[in-house]
């Protein structure tokens, strides 16, 4: 009869113990007011916004911001942090894709493509999501998003499972094949916070790239998304990036 | 009858025991296997922001390549090639220089492929944007389509003065 009494007290008690431990796992970390990272106290991340642009139109596929990137990032052989496509859409039907090493050396004509009523070039990279699909997948909490609009991975935290990987819908990240952690553009974090251009943007000789604050007044780059025709990438899955295009095909995904 | 409330409070104490046990067990395993400031901001180590920040610049940017070279880079801000960056031709500032002291030679790649990038004809470049069709162009000038020959007239700092 004990052991009866007891087995139900038990069940009952262990159930409230694990709503409270819990709870409390929950409840733990307390989010502090400080707004300085830690170790920079001269940068205020909730100073700043930022957003990314890219003017289709000025593109000429010269690869510059990939091997900045590269260099900038020591990002590994084979795997492209940005990269930039080469569109040609022939009878506004036929849509050829290609991407030669990311672009990392340019682009060669290709006798191959039919008489192509449009061409151009897309560069690409993480749209730094504001409403990530990577960042909720992340069973560890490695990929995360910051108070300026960014979305890092922690490579030390991650254990590599490759969901984010998968959850991305724009092909941005991937498994450093050294580390086997997650990897993807960072707008170049180190440089950012530093008051310099992301890297690829600096790159740029053809003012295609650009990068904006939305925090900062008067600022050339957020005019021109309130103001102009831009669009993003997969707009329907409401992934809300903070990558604008400027003269944006339809074609585009 | 007379020996419930004794009855009672032994399970009451067993009952604490676990809930105590319980508690002790994920106090523990929280501080064991969270790292030192996850969760300060969000479901995340905080540290790593400061990791991220912490992390070398490699491009020094054009100023930085004036402090040294200023007569090239007068004649690069004056001419065709100005939009273009030094460290895209040549390459990053940290190859080169170390603790404000040159520390290896500039590598530079000097064949017609470097031109070739922005400057062979391709469909897809914007229509505006200066470009030929290398061999053509080559041919016309009785050259042929090897090394560095596109530097025999162009200036790469000032591509289209001298000609
Ligand atoms: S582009 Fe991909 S990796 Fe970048 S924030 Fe969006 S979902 Fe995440
Ligand atoms: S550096 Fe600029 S122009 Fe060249 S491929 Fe990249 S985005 Fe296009």
């Amino acid at each position: 009869m004990l052991a009866k009494l007891n087995r139900r007290n038990f069940l009952e008690v262990l159930g409230q113990a694990t709503a409270a431990g819990g709870l409390i796992v929950l409840l733990g970390p307390r989010a502090t007011q400080a707004t300085t990272t830690p170790e920079d106290e001269a940068y205020d991340w909730e100073e700043h916004s930022y957003v990314y642009l890219i003017d289709i139109s000025k593109c000429i596929g010269c690869g510059s911001c990939v091997r900045g990137c590269k260099a900038e990032n020591d990002v590994p052989d084979g795997f492209y942090r940005t990269w930039v496509e080469r569109y040609a859409i022939a009878g506004l039907e036929e849509v050829r894709i290609d991407s030669p090493q990311g672009g990392l050396n340019g682009f060669q004509p290709d006798p191959t493509a039919p008489a192509s009523t449009k061409s151009f070039f897309v560069p690409k990279l993480c749209n730094h999501c504001s409403n990530t699909p990577c960042v909720q997948v992340c069973p560890v909490g490695a990929s995360y998003q910051t108070k300026d609009g960014l979305v890092l991975v922690d490579k030390d935290h991650c254990v590599g499972c490759g969901y984010c990987v998968q959850a991305c819908p724009y092909g941005s990240r991937f498994l450093d094949p050294e580390t086997h952690t997650a990897e993807k553009c960072t707008w170049c974090y180190h440089r950012i916070s530093k008051g310099e251009l992301p890297a690829c943007v600096a790159s740029c000789p053809t003012g295609t790239r650009r990068f904006g604050d939305l925090k900062r007044e008067g600022d050339e780059v957020v005019a021109i998304i309130r103001s102009q025709n831009v669009g993003v990438l997969a707009k329907e899955l409401l992934t809300k990036p903070r990558c604008y295009y400027l003269h944006l095909d339809g074609e585009v995904r | 009858m007379s020996d419930a409330p004794e009855r009672h409070s032994k399970h009451l104490y067993r009952a604490v025991i676990v809930i105590v046990g319980g508690l002790i067990a994920i106090f523990s395993s929280r501080l064991l296997l969270m790292p030192k400031s996850f969760g300060e901001h969000g479901w995340y180590r905080f540290d790593n922001v400061a990791e991220q920040m912490a992390k070398p610049v490699k491009h020094g940017g054009n100023a930085s390549c004036k402090s040294c070279h200023g007569e090239q880079s007068e004649q690069h801000d004056g001419a065709g090639h100005a939009t273009v960056p030094c460290e895209s031709c040549h390459a990053p500032l940290a190859t080169h220089v170390k603790e404000k002291k040159k520390s290896a030679d500039m590598k530079v790649e000097r064949t017609y492929k470097l031109c070739a990038r922005c400057h062979q004809k391709l469909e897809a470049r914007p229509k505006d944007f200066p470009q030929v069709v290398l061999k053509e162009h080559l041919e016309d000038q009785g050259e042929t389509l090897e090394g560095d020959v596109c530097l025999n007239c162009h200036q790469p700092h000032a591509p289209l003065e001298d000609l």
